[in-house]
């Protein structure tokens, strides 16, 4: 009864065939001495992120999914920290590690990315579609207008 | 026994009393009891997550979403693990 596991990971732009073999290869050797399998190594593409991060405005996202025996769990996830941390800091800007159901299926959706939607010309516009949203302002207070009180005893 | 004074209410208090009371009826929840919409809620799922953020890039209420209690927990976490991936932004004045 293997866990499961992804990592979700952010890169640089730029990043070169080379880095991202390598990215691979160490992930891969981490996991394989943990005793686990991966199970699938993905490259999303190139997309423009939400807010800058490190300075930069667009990103390439990984996806890798793996399989562990639950009893060296504990110990992959701290190296695979660590291997973040040392040896791809300059190249991985983000990452997040999940679990997922033993049971749940391996299909998922994700947001198209730069090189699969057509050119437009606002690409600095993340929304898709023109959607009101009414429920933008503040609820409680209206801060601009005066109400009149009226106060009695 | 003393005269009980009656203070006449604001105006103000009486329109957010009648607002607390009113409501548009009893939005139902679009996860309960539906497997595939609780499938899409998932940090990679941005454009799905979407939906729930306001223009400015504030989650929904669930009294305005209609979602319920255990449902908008989800969303939330996994919201806030997309506004960290910089899948979903945390805040809508970036650019």
């Amino acid at each position: 009864m293997n866990s499961r596991y992804e990592i979700l990971m952010l890169t640089i732009p730029e990043i070169s065939q080379d880095d991202i073999k390598n990215v691979e290869t160490l992930l891969g050797d981490t996991i394989a001495k943990a005793g686990g399998l991966v199970i699938s190594f993905e490259r999303w593409g190139k997309y423009q992120l939400a807010y800058p991060v490190k300075k930069n405005e667009y990103g390439v996202y990984y996806l890798m999914r793996f399989e562990v025996p639950p009893s060296a769990v504990t110990d992959l996830i701290s190296a695979i920290k660590t291997v973040f941390a040392i040896r791809l800091g300059n190249v991985v800007m983000r990452f997040i590690i999940t679990a997922l159901e033993l049971d749940a299926p391996l299909t998922y959706q994700r947001p198209r990315s730069l090189e699969e939607t057509p050119l437009r010309e606002n690409v600095g516009n993340h929304m898709h579609k023109e959607r009101k949203f009414p429920y933008d302002r503040s609820y409680g207070t209206n801060n601009n207008q005066l109400e009149s009180d009226d106060i009695a005893i | 026994m003393t005269k009980k004074i009656k203070l006449k209410i604001s105006a103000r208090l009486v329109k957010k009393r009648s607002r607390r009371n009113q409501g548009n009826g009893v939005k139902a929840c679009r996860f309960t009891g539906n497997e595939e919409q609780i499938r899409n809620i998932d940090y990679k799922n941005a454009g799905f997550l979407r939906t729930f953020l306001t223009e400015r890039g504030k989650i929904l209420p669930a009294r305005i979403s209609g979602t319920s209690c255990r449902y908008q927990r989800m969303l939330a976490r996994e919201i806030k693990k997309a506004r960290m991936m910089s899948l979903l932004p945390y805040s809508a004045n970036y650019y």
